[in-house]
């Protein structure tokens, strides 16, 4: 059963193209990864799946159905509602994601108390708890200081504990662990891994580690020049990516099994912005396999796994 | 030849502590560290965020103050040099840090940025637009890019002017801050290709700051691995990474996530608990104390030493080095 649908989303910045037909679905209990690097399009994709698209951006077509409702159809008010509640987001900056005068407790608890969920004292007991849960040490000492009184790996799981304290059904973490050390970042993947399996929250990921997806998700999508170019279960998409953007992506990764000091494989060019994108396939321009088909838009074909292309990759290397 | 030798260097910070900044406390950012790098090689040094890693490089530019040791420059101590025989050692020392959006000034263009340091020193008038266009060759830029400005360039193409830039005035040793942690997944690659060519060809000693473990086995000839302003262990970075003796090198190594879903639970994972003590009020002992899994009673009574296992590898655990 799907709890989240994106079908056919596009966004725009006036007549700019910046997310151009996504579609994608997550089931409870589910860890899908949305990959990408900048100006594909992941983060803007999560922003408009939660209503909150920076001004001067617009959906301009698709859907986002949540439990059978259209997210993008509904009024401002029922769709605060649902945030905070059904819905919850982390994003990548811990420190500038919460309010730096309010002692974190509180901030934690708001969701409950703003949705009439707890009374005060109910909710900073469920706070503290909560704090518990995602590995901060002393929470009841923790939940009265400051955000500037802990540290960043802190901050975030704080930013988590927010996020998780009103059992959402869907989190969409964005970049949640880059900002962090590699040994806090471990911490923070199990803790999300645990959630989702126990809780049965649905969760989109989005991220531009590899590494990240093959630690925690089941499924991922790969956005390049703000359209998905493969999508499919991540054991045969990460052993024979068929797009090869994809493949060439994770051949670029240098890898902690192969001999040092060589060349690294390295994708020609750079990753185009939103005003340079070529006609037909956007990869065309660094792909090696590009022919004079990729100048008309190559359809997502239908299956579990699925690809973009019309030159794909048949056997793995 | 050793190129650099930084000597139980000591860089600690005075710091106002407590919600209203009315205490007084001491950031030890650096306390004791001691790293030799060679002509023509790569020293990369590693750890997590508060480590000190920055603050050592920014130490041997000059940029942070040396509370005590000594850092020497083909043999030359910095505290004590001449006005003339300080320029002669910023010609042969530059530096590429992560950021090259904030490094470059966004008013001049590519052309006049990688001048810069060739005006700055003196070099002919007349020779100086030859020079540009040859660095722009040897970095893999297009000259008739030289009239440009930053913000017409994409990320990978202004590390590239840092990095010509860096090499205008033929250094023998380049400091790397992260030089690649803010550019994209596919561009990483060509600027590590980049770096490792430009040494190859003109003989550079890099000292390579980064957080990123697979990034740095792939070029350091050697590592250190630092921990609360201490090097826990150091040595060949073929041989660190494939047998770590310090639990906190090895807990760093088991924590990288690997592109590769098969591995998944199949591999021992280190979680650490908790996280990094606060550099204001660090442990008596070992620094690693109050995460290391393997702690015994003695280790928070005195800070071990670095001892030398052979073949320059050096480890500072006494625990694991009474049980090899």
């Amino acid at each position: 059963m799907t709890l989240l649908s994106v079908q056919d989303l596009a966004v725009q910045a006036g007549a700019l193209s910046l997310v151009d037909g996504v579609s994608l679905d997550v089931a409870p209990g589910e860890v899908v990864a949305l990959v990408g690097e900048s100006g594909s399009g992941k983060s803007l994709t999560a922003l408009s799946i939660m209503g909150l698209l920076a001004e001067g951006l617009t959906v301009t077509g698709g859907r986002v159905d949540y439990d059978g409702t259209d997210l993008t159809a509904l009024p401002e008010d029922r769709l605060r509602a649902l945030r905070g509640a059904d819905l919850a987001m982390i994003f990548q900056e811990p420190v500038s994601s919460l309010n730096p005068l309010v002692p974190v407790g509180r901030q934690v608890a708001e969701s409950l108390v703003v949705h009439d969920r707890a009374s005060e004292a109910e909710a900073a007991e469920a706070a503290i708890e909560m704090l518990r849960r995602v590995g901060i040490p002393e929470p009841a000492r923790r939940a009265t200081q400051l955000p500037t009184e802990l540290s960043g790996g802190m901050c975030q799981r704080v930013m988590i504990a927010a996020a998780l304290i009103s059992r959402p059904r869907l989190l969409i973490a964005d970049e949640p662990t880059t900002a962090l050390d590699v040994t806090i970042q471990a911490q923070i993947l199990t803790l999300m891994a645990d959630l989702a399996a126990d809780a049965g929250t649905a969760v989109l990921l989005i991220t531009h580690d590899m590494g990240v997806v093959a630690e925690l998700a089941g499924r991922v999508c790969v956005m390049y020049g703000g359209r998905v170019v493969e999508q499919g279960p991540v054991d045969p998409l990460f052993a024979a990516p068929r797009h090869p953007y994809t493949r060439m992506l994770l051949r670029t990764i240098p890898r902690l099994d192969e001999p040092t000091k060589g060349e690294l494989f390295a994708i020609r060019g750079n990753v185009p912005s939103p005003k340079n994108w070529p006609e037909g396939c956007r990869f065309r321009t660094r792909c090696d396999r590009a022919s004079d088909a990729c100048t008309a838009r190559p359809a997502l074909i239908k299956g579990d796994h699925r690809v973009a292309c019309f030159h794909p990759v048949e056997d793995p290397e | 030849m050793t190129l650099l030798q930084i000597e139980d260097l000591k860089v600690h910070f005075p710091v106002r502590t407590g919600r209203f900044g009315g205490g007084k406390g001491l950031v030890k950012a650096i306390d004791g560290v001691s790293l030799n790098v060679a002509a023509k090689e790569t020293l990369a040094v590693v750890g997590e965020s508060g480590c000190g890693k920055s603050t050592t490089g920014n130490a041997v530019l000059g940029l942070a103050p040396i509370t005590d040791g000594r850092i020497r420059f083909e043999g030359r101590d910095l505290a004590g040099l001449s006005p003339a025989e300080r320029r002669h050692v910023w010609r042969e020392m530059q530096v590429v840090f992560q950021d090259p959006v904030s490094a470059l000034n966004p008013r001049r263009t590519i052309a006049q940025s990688i001048a810069e340091p060739l005006v700055i020193h003196g070099h002919p008038k007349t020779k100086i637009a030859a020079r540009v266009d040859e660095l722009m060759d040897l970095v893999g830029l297009n000259r008739d890019q030289r009239d440009r400005r930053p913000g017409a360039l994409s990320g990978g193409q202004r590390q590239r002017v840092v990095i010509a830039r860096a090499l205008a005035l033929n250094p023998r040793l380049v400091i790397c801050d992260e030089p690649v942690s803010a550019l994209d997944v596919s561009i990483q690659s060509q600027i590590l290709n980049l770096l490792m060519r430009l040494q190859r060809e003109l003989g550079l000693a890099y000292l390579f700051i980064a957080h990123d473990l697979s990034v740095v086995r792939h070029i350091a000839d050697r590592v250190a691995v630092m921990y609360l302003g201490l090097v826990v262990e150091e040595g060949p970075a073929a041989e660190v990474f494939a047998n770590p003796v310090h639990p906190y090198t090895e807990a760093l190594l088991s924590a990288i996530p690997l592109p590769d879903p098969r591995q998944r639970g199949r591999r021992k994972r280190i979680v650490l608990e908790g996280d990094l003590p606060s550099p204001l009020d660090p442990p008596k002992g070992c620094p690693f104390v109050t995460r290391c899994p393997i702690a015994e009673a003695d280790c928070a009574a005195a800070r071990p030493a670095l001892v030398e296992t052979g073949d320059g590898h050096r480890v500072r655990c006494p625990v694991r080095l009474r049980r090899t």
